[in-house]
């Protein structure tokens, strides 16, 4: 056992840290620390540690009596340890959510998935993060992504960007004429009359309402359409 | 070394039956040894199709589980002495196969014939899954009709999951009026969802039903629009080049009356 309520004592790379609770009583410190001693094992005989009780100052005497009682179980007092010296456990953001948060920080970068054919009727791709597809997406064919949805060519399968709930994401493609469109928790489906090409468009969320509009072109392709 | 060919579409009733026999007996008409295995187990069809319904003693399912030997199932064709017909068992299912078998004697046929046709049952399950396997080439059944456009398109990406690349797509029962006046879906429109090679677009024929009720496939027909079709798809099959078939609208009297007065 090598912490009571009070007192901790741990190893450290520096060498052993002895943990005092800066808002104990003193006399309770040494009082567990003695109990922590006695129960502690043989091979701390001799060794020098170093305290840490956060901003709290000890008088002389405390100090003196705290190295006694160290003294006693063989222990010596090498020195106080300051805040910024010592390392206190913080809470370590584990894998998965550092990525989901970049992934929400913004559409512009992340994992991207090519697939490079075109996607027939009965087709389904899942990935966590963005899919361009270099080709068609046929109806009865589906995309669900967590980030953006690329097509080059006519989307008119079902494709869901921002899967998880991101309402940044975007759905773009040559020909944008989708069974059913779905951005985050939005869904839409295209209107029922107009096939012809419209030339690229992307579709995104403004104002809590999905809006498609036509892909910021400029020069001569802009004036082809 | 010949070449088995499958013949699917996905959907039931676009007409893989009548292609099968056409374009098998377009092969044998000429000169080729073909044999048309149906693989359609339990609900076949090709040999009424075919007109040889009554000749049947043994059929695949007893070929594959060796209660005969393949030359004792085949049925010789009532025309063509070079045509052959391994037809399906009706007592059993899908299940009586299995891929590994069916690839097994795709090869003893190929060993044996110039061509093997096979008719695929509807659907994407077991079935299918039988008559693809040993198949070189894929030809696709489909009609000018949304459903059956999707389920060619859900065909194809099996197919080409299966390492049958670069199916060949069959247009079939199209009605040239109906796409003029905008009412059906046309070439243009399939092939934009479809994106695979078109050998060849059949008329919607009247001949057709006929020819099928009588067990004589229509490419024998010389009088027949589809049967024109149909011989120009088995050309297209052996790797000749012939146009499509032109499937215009015949003028009315009245149009020709314009053009002659230099109206159109």
């Amino acid at each position: 056992m090598t912490r009571t309520d009070h007192v901790a004592l741990k190893g450290t790379r520096d060498g052993l840290v002895l943990y005092l609770d800066p808002a104990a009583d003193f006399e309770l410190l040494i009082e567990e620390l003695s109990s922590l001693m006695k129960n502690s094992d043989q091979f701390l005989q001799g060794a020098t540690l170093r305290c840490y009780a956060g901003k709290r100052e000890f008088s002389e005497e405390e100090i003196a009596g705290l190295a006694a009682a160290l003294k006693q179980s063989g222990l010596e007092l090498a020195g106080w340890l300051t805040e910024d010296e010592v390392y206190l456990p913080k809470p370590r953001p584990s894998v998965s959510a550092e990525r989901e948060a970049r992934l929400e920080e913004g559409m512009v970068e992340g994992h991207c998935l090519f697939v490079e054919r075109s996607m027939r009727s009965g087709k389904s791709v899942q990935y966590e993060g963005h899919v361009v597809v270099m080709g068609d997406v046929n109806p009865g064919a589906e995309i669900i992504a967590t980030g953006n949805i690329v097509v080059l060519g006519s989307l008119k399968g079902v494709a869901h960007a921002g899967a998880t709930g991101n309402r940044e994401a975007t759905v773009s493609a040559y020909h944008l004429a989708p069974t059913q469109l779905r951005i985050a928790d939005l869904v839409t489906r295209a209107p029922d009359d107009g096939t012809e090409i419209r030339g690229p468009e992307i579709a995104k969320i403004k104002d809590d309402q999905l809006v498609v509009e036509a892909a910021g072109l400029s020069g001569w392709r802009s004036k082809a359409r | 070394m010949g070449e088995v060919i499958v013949v699917t579409s996905g959907k039931g009733g676009v007409g893989k039956t009548t292609t099968s026999a056409n374009i098998g007996t377009g092969l044998a008409n000429n000169g080729h040894k073909v044999v048309l295995v149906d693989t359609d187990i339990g609900l076949r069809n090709l040999d009424v199709v075919l007109g040889l319904e009554n000749r049947i003693v043994y059929d695949l399912v007893d070929v594959t589980s060796g209660n005969c030997r393949l030359k004792q199932a085949l049925i010789k064709d009532k025309r063509f002495t070079n045509l052959f017909l391994l037809p399906a068992a009706q007592t059993k299912d899908k299940t009586a196969v299995n891929p590994e078998q069916m690839r097994t004697l795709c090869q003893e046929l190929k060993a044996e014939f110039d061509y093997a046709i096979i008719d695929c049952p509807a659907g994407i399950e077991q079935g299918f899954r039988n008559a693809i396997a040993g198949a070189d080439r894929a030809v696709v059944v489909c009609t000018p009709e949304v459903s059956a456009v999707r389920d060619a398109d859900r065909i194809i990406g099996l197919l080409e999951a299966s390492e049958l690349r670069n199916p060949k797509l069959i247009i079939n029962r199209l009605r040239p009026a109906m796409v003029k006046r905008g009412d059906m879906m046309d070439i243009s429109d399939i092939l934009d969802i479809l994106a695979i090679e078109l050998i060849g677009v059949v008329p919607e024929d009247e001949s057709i039903v006929v020819s099928t009720n009588r067990g004589e496939p229509a490419v024998m027909d010389l009088g027949s629009q589809a049967g024109e079709a149909y011989r120009r798809i088995t050309k297209r099959i052996q790797g000749e080049e012939v146009p499509l078939m032109n499937l215009e609208v015949p003028k009315g009297l009245m149009d020709r009356l314009k053009k002659l007065i230099g109206l159109s």
